[in-house]
C-alpha cells in the first residue's frame, strides 16, 4: 500500500480499483475522482406553449365548476326554465356524442366494444332513476341548514378539481372520487331549486358537464390540439361571460386565475428548471427496464 | 486480629470495610455504610411537610397536613426497617460455608447461608445497572445436576455497592480461603 | 477464566488461523484504545458485523485495546467476552426498525459516556449509517472530545424524499468527524456527495475475506453438468427479479444447466413461481436461508457464480465466491467493478439479456476449457484481501486521528452552522449545546473519579494477552468471570 517507495509516484497512474495495493495513500484523491458523475440526466426541458396548452386542462375544468355555478345561480333565480336547460342539454349531448364518434373515426368504439344500444340503455335507466328519484332529492336536505349546504359544496367543489385526473401521475389523483364529489356538490345545490323538476334537470347537467364532457375533452385534445384550442377559449370566454352578468368582480378575480395558471405557472416552472440539480454516478440503484412478468404468465 | 479502611461506594460514598481474621480459615468482611444524617432526613420532611401545607392553602382542607405526618412518620419507619441497611456482613469460613448478613437500621437483620459443598467460585462480575456500569462480587453456585455448570449467581454487597479496588480486597481473601479449603478437602 | 458467552460458531475458527505461529504482535510503539460503536453485531449476521468482528480481531492482535458497543439481543445483554478477550456491551436500548436503535440524541449518552470513561477510550469507530446508536456515539463522543472514526457500508441514492432526508443526517453527523472511511471508491464519492465532505479525510479501505474459510474444492463439483451458484437474500435490491427472467431463459437453452440458490427473502415466490411454470424442479434448488459456515459448502458445488445485485457498495459474495474458485457473472453497479479484475469477473449491465450474454460466455468459456482451474483461481484471490491489511491501513488511520485535534465546542457550532445550512445547522448546533450541558450534568452527579477503570481484556496491558503469554501463574492475577 503506502509502504512502497513514493519515488515513481508520477509516472504509475492511479486505478480505481481496490484490488492492487497502489503507492498512493489511502486517502488520495484522484483527478478522476466524481469523473462519473452527471447531473440532471432525466431532467426534462420544458417548452413554453407546450406548457401553455396542457395547462389547458386545469382551464377548462375551472371553467366547468364555473359555468355551473353560474347556471345553478341562474336556475335559483328563476331566470333560467328548466325546460330549455334541459332541451339545450340534451341537444349538446347529442352533438357532443356524435362528435365524441367523429373525431377518432369510430375506433376508440371499436377498442372497446360497446355497442350505441347499451349507451341507450345506460342512459335511459339514469334519466329514469333520476327522475324518478328527484323528489327524493329535494326533500332530502331540507332539515338542512341553507348556509352548511353552501359550505359543503364549495368543498365538494374544491375537492372535485383537486382530485381530478389532469394526466399526472401522482397518489392523490382519484378520478371516481373527484367525480362523486361533483356529483355530491351537484345534489346540494339542487335540493335548494324550487321545484323536483329543477332539481332533476340540475343533476342531468351536472353530470353532463362533470362526467361526459372532460372524456369528450380528453379525445379532443388527442386528435385535433387546434380544434381543442378553440373549444378551450370559447370555453373559457363563455364561462367569463356568464360570471360578468353575474358580478363584475368574480369575473376580473376568475379572469386573472386563469391567465395566471395558463401564462404565469409555466413560465414559473421553466424558470425554476434551472435550479434543479439531480445527481446521478454509478452509486444509483440500478432500475430494471424490462418487462418481467412476461417470463411467469 | 481486625482492620478497618475507608473505601467510597459507586456514587461516591463513603463506606468502612472492616475485616476480622479469626482464624487462616475463618474470615469475616463487614462494609458499612453511613448512617442516616439529620441533614438529610431534615430536608425530606421540610420538603413534604411545605407541600402539604402548600396543598392546604390551596384547598384549605385540614386532613392533608394529618395525612403528611402520617406519611412522614410511616415513610420513615418503612425506610429504616425495609430499605436502608447499614451493614453487610459476609462471612467466610472455609469447612462451614458461606453466610451473608445485612443489618437494616431499624435493627432488623437477614441472614443467608451457603454452605461450602455449594459453592463453586467466588467472582467479580461486571453489569450494566441503571444507568452505569458496575463491578460487582458474587458467589456461583454448583448446578446439583451437571458438575461444571453454575446454576445460580449470588450477588454480595448489593445494597452498599462498593467500588473495584474493595471488592479486589474481598475477593482476594475468598479466594485465599477457597484455595486453602480445596487443598484440605483434596488431601486427606 | 471463565468466558461463557456462545461465540459465534465461524469467527472461532477464523481466529485460531489467525493466532497461528509466525503471527506474533508486532511491536509497535503507539497503542489506541478503540470502541466499535454499531447496532449491527453477532448474532445478528451481515456485512458490517462481520467486518467488526474481523477488523477487531486483528486490532487486538496488533496489540491495540478494543472493545465493542451494540444493542442487546433479546436475551443478549450486559457484558460479554469473545474470543481473545475482545468485550462486547450489550445495552439495553430500545430497538425501533429494522434492528437498528431509536435516537433521541441524548439518552444514551450516561451510559456511553460512563463505558468511555471506564475504559478510557480514546477513539470512537462508527459502523454504518443505518446505525442510530453509531451516530449517537458519534455526537457524544464530539461533545466528550474524543477522536471520532466513522466507516460508511452502504450506498444511497440522492433521489427519492427519504434519502433527502438521510443524507441530511448524515451531513450533520459526519459535519465534524475526524475521519470517515469507505469500503470502496465509489462508495467515497457517494459518501463525499452525501455528506459534502473534503474527499481529503475520507479513506478507501476495503473490506475483506477470510481466505481459509473459502477454498475450492473441485470433487464437490460434478463435471458432466453446470451448475450456477446463486447466493444472496431474495429482496428487489439484489436483483431476485431479473433472476426469475434468466432462469426459464438459460434452461431451455442449455439442457445440462442447473441452479443452485441460497438465500431468504419476500422475493422466493417469484422464484417458486417459475420453477412452477417452467417444470423446473429437478434443476433448480432453493436452499432456504444459509448460515454463515455452510455458504462455502454451497459454493463449492458449482461452476459459475451469479450475481444481480442492484446496488452493492462492495460485495462480498463475489469475493467469496472467487475465493472457492468459481467464474464469478455479476451485474455491473456500485463498487462491484472495482473488487476484482477483469480476467475473474465478466460484468453485464443489470437486464435479463445481458446477464443471459455474460452467463453464456461463461457456459461457452467453461466447455472449451479456457476457464482456469479453480485452485489458480483461489491462490490469485487470497493475495487480495486480508483483514490484516484491513487492520493495518485502519491503524493508520487511527494514528493520522489520534493526533489531530478535536473541534472545541465553539468551533463545533461554527462548523454546523456554516455547513449544514441555516435551519438544521442551528437545530443541531442547540441540540449539541444541550447535550453539553447534559454532559457537564452527568459529570457533577457521577465525576470521572468515580467511575471505576475497567480491568483491560486487550491491549498492551490486557488480562487476556498477558494470561496468553503467561497461562501458567493463573492465580497471580484477578478473574473476571463472565456468567449468563
Amino acid at each position: 500500500m503506502c509502504a512502497q517507495p513514493v519515488t515513481n509516484t508520477k509516472e504509475v497512474k492511479w486505478q480505481k480499483v481496490l484490488y492492487e495495493r497502489q503507492p498512493f495513500p489511502d486517502n488520495y484523491v484522484d483527478r478522476r475522482f466524481l469523473e462519473e458523475l452527471r447531473k440532471n440526466i432525466h431532467a426534462r426541458k420544458y417548452q413554453y406553449w407546450a406548457v401553455v396548452f396542457e395547462s389547458s386542462v386545469v382551464v377548462q375544468q375551472l371553467c366547468s365548476v364555473c359555468v355551473f355555478v353560474v347556471i345553478w345561480w341562474y336556475m335559483d333565480e328563476g331566470l333560467l326554465a328548466p325546460h330549455w336547460l334541459f332541451g339545450t342539454g340534451l341537444a349538446s349531448s347529442l352533438i357532443g356524442y356524435v362528435l365524441f364518434d367523429l373525431v377518432d373515426g369510430g375506433e376508440g368504439r371499436k377498442k372497446s366494444g360497446r355497442t350505441r344500444w347499451a349507451d341507450l340503455k345506460s342512459a335511459l335507466v339514469f334519466i329514469t332513476f333520476t327522475y324518478g328519484f328527484s323528489p327524493v332529492l329535494k326533500t332530502l336536505t331540507e332539515s338542512v341548514s341553507t348556509d352548511t349546504i353552501y359550505a359543503m359544496s364549495v368543498f365538494m367543489l374544491l375537492g372535485h378539481l383537486i382530485f381530478f385526473d389532469y394526466g399526472a401521475n401522482a397518489a392523490i389523483v382519484s378520478s371516481t372520487l373527484s367525480l362523486n364529489m361533483a356529483i355530491f356538490a351537484s345534489v346540494c345545490l339542487a335540493s335548494r331549486l324550487p321545484r323536483s323538476l329543477h332539481a332533476f334537470i340540475m343533476v342531468t347537467f351536472a353530470i353532463q358537464i362533470f362526467a361526459l364532457w372532460p372524456m369528450l375533452q380528453k379525445k379532443l385534445k388527442a386528435c385535433t390540439p387546434r380544434c381543442y384550442v378553440g373549444v378551450t377559449l370559447l370555453f373559457a370566454f363563455s364561462a367569463l361571460g356568464g360570471l360578468l352578468s353575474i358580478s363584475v368582480v368574480g369575473a376580473i378575480l376568475f379572469s386573472l386565475l386563469l391567465v395566471s395558471i395558463s401564462c404565469l405557472c409555466p413560465y414559473y416552472l421553466i424558470r425554476l428548471q434551472l435550479f434543479k440539480e439531480n445527481i446521478h454516478g454509478p452509486w444509483d440503484e440500478a432500475e430494471i427496464k424490462e418487462d418481467l412478468s412476461r417470463f411467469l404468465s | 486480629m481486625e482492620e478497618e479502611r475507608s473505601f467510597s461506594d459507586i456514587c461516591g460514598g463513603r463506606l468502612a470495610l472492616q475485616r476480622r481474621y479469626y482464624s487462616p480459615s475463618c474470615r469475616e468482611f463487614c462494609l458499612s455504610c453511613p448512617r442516616l444524617s439529620l441533614r438529610s432526613l431534615t430536608a425530606v420532611t421540610c420538603t413534604v411537610w411545605l407541600a402539604a401545607y402548600g396543598l392546604f392553602t390551596l384547598c384549605e382542607n385540614s386532613m392533608i397536613l394529618s395525612a403528611a405526618i402520617f406519611i412522614t412518620l410511616l415513610g420513615l419507619l418503612g425506610y429504616l426497617h425495609f430499605v436502608k441497611i447499614d451493614q453487610e456482613t459476609l462471612l467466610i469460613i472455609d469447612s462451614l460455608g458461606i453466610q451473608m448478613t445485612s443489618s437494616y437500621a431499624s435493627g432488623k437483620e437477614s441472614t443467608t447461608f451457603i454452605e461450602m459443598g455449594k459453592v463453586k467460585d467466588v467472582v467479580i462480575n461486571e453489569a450494566i445497572y441503571m444507568q452505569k456500569v458496575i463491578y460487582y462480587l458474587c458467589i456461583l453456585l454448583k448446578d446439583p445436576v451437571e458438575p461444571h455448570g453454575i446454576s445460580q449467581v449470588v450477588p454480595v454487597f448489593q445494597s452498599s455497592k462498593p467500588r473495584l479496588d474493595c471488592l479486589i480486597e474481598v475477593y482476594r481473601s475468598c479466594q485465599e480461603i477457597l484455595a486453602h479449603q480445596k487443598t484440605t478437602s483434596t488431601s486427606p | 477464566m471463565a468466558c461463557r458467552g456462545d461465540e459465534p460458531g465461524k469467527p472461532f475458527s477464523a481466529i485460531l488461523s489467525w493466532v497461528s505461529p509466525g503471527s506474533l504482535p508486532t511491536h509497535r510503539t503507539r497503542t489506541h484504545n478503540i470502541c466499535m460503536v454499531s447496532d449491527f453485531f453477532y448474532p445478528n449476521m451481515g456485512g458490517v458485523e462481520s467486518h467488526i468482528y474481523q477488523l477487531s480481531q486483528c486490532l487486538i492482535e496488533r496489540g491495540h485495546k478494543v472493545i465493542i458497543v451494540t444493542h442487546a439481543y433479546g436475551n443478549r445483554k450486559g457484558i460479554r467476552y469473545l474470543t481473545n478477550g475482545l468485550k462486547v456491551y450489550y445495552l439495553p436500548l430500545k430497538v425501533m426498525y429494522n434492528q437498528s436503535t431509536a435516537t433521541t440524541l441524548f439518552h444514551s449518552l450516561p451510559l456511553l459516556r460512563y463505558i468511555f470513561v471506564r475504559e478510557r477510550v480514546t477513539i470512537i469507530h462508527s459502523h454504518s449509517s443505518f446505525s442510530a446508536m453509531a451516530h449517537d456515539a458519534l455526537f457524544h463522543a464530539k461533545t466528550m472530545g474524543l477522536q471520532t472514526v466513522f466507516t460508511d457500508h452502504s450506498l444511497f441514492g440522492f433521489a427519492d424524499v427519504s434519502s433527502v432526508l438521510t443524507n441530511k443526517l448524515l451531513t450533520v453527523s459526519l459535519c465534524d468527524t475526524n475521519h470517515i472511511i469507505c469500503v470502496s471508491y465509489t462508495s467515497k464519492e457517494n459518501t463525499v456527495l452525501r455528506a459534502a465532505l473534503n474527499p481529503e479525510i475520507v479513506s478507501v479501505i476495503p473490506n475483506a475475506v477470510d481466505p481459509t474459510d473459502f477454498t475450492p474444492d473441485p470433487f464437490r463439483r460434478h463435471d458432466s453438468i453446470i451448475t450456477i451458484v446463486v447466493v444472496s437474500r431474495l429482496v428487489y435490491r439484489k436483483g431476485t427479479d431479473l433472476l426469475s427472467g434468466i432462469i426459464p431463459e438459460l434452461c431451455q437453452k442449455y439442457p445440462e444447466l442447473n441452479f443452485v440458490i441460497g438465500g431468504e427473502g419476500p422475493k422466493r415466490v417469484i422464484l417458486e413461481e417459475v420453477r412452477e411454470r417452467y417444470q423446473l424442479h429437478d434443476r433448480v434448488r432453493l436452499l432456504g436461508a444459509l448460515e454463515h459456515k455452510d455458504v462455502r459448502d454451497v459454493l463449492v458445488q458449482g461452476h459459475i457464480f451469479l450475481n444481480t445485485s442492484l446496488t452493492e457498495a462492495f460485495c462480498m459474495a463475489i469475493l467469496e465466491a472467487a475465493s472457492c474458485g468459481l467464474q464469478v457473472v455479476s451485474t455491473k453497479v456500485g463498487g462491484i467493478p472495482e473488487v476484482l479484475p477483469e480476467n475473474l469477473i465478466i460484468l453485464c449491465e443489470p437486464s435479463v439479456k445481458s446477464l443471459c450474454e455474460g452467463l453464456e460466455k461463461a457456459i461457452f468459456q467453461l466447455k472449451s476449457g479456457t476457464l482456469p482451474p479453480p485452485e489458480n483461481i483461489h491462490n490469485v484471490v487470497k493475495t487480495f484481501y486480508t483483514w490484516r491489511n484491513v487492520a493495518e491501513r485502519t491503524e493508520k488511520v487511527y494514528d493520522r486521528v489520534s493526533v489531530e485535534a478535536v473541534l472545541p465546542m465553539e468551533r463545533r457550532l461554527n462548523r454546523l452552522i456554516s455547513h449544514c445550512g441555516p435551519i438544521t445547522g442551528y437545530i443541531f448546533a442547540l441540540l449539541a449545546v444541550l447535550n453539553f450541558l447534559f454532559l457537564v450534568f452527568l459529570k457533577w452527579m457521577t465525576p470521572d473519579s468515580v467511575i471505576d477503570v475497567a480491568i483491560d481484556a486487550t491491549g498492551p496491558r490486557g488480562a487476556w494477552t498477558y494470561r496468553c503469554s503467561h497461562r501458567k501463574r493463573r492465580s497471580g492475577k484477578y478473574e473476571i468471570s463472565k456468567t449468563r
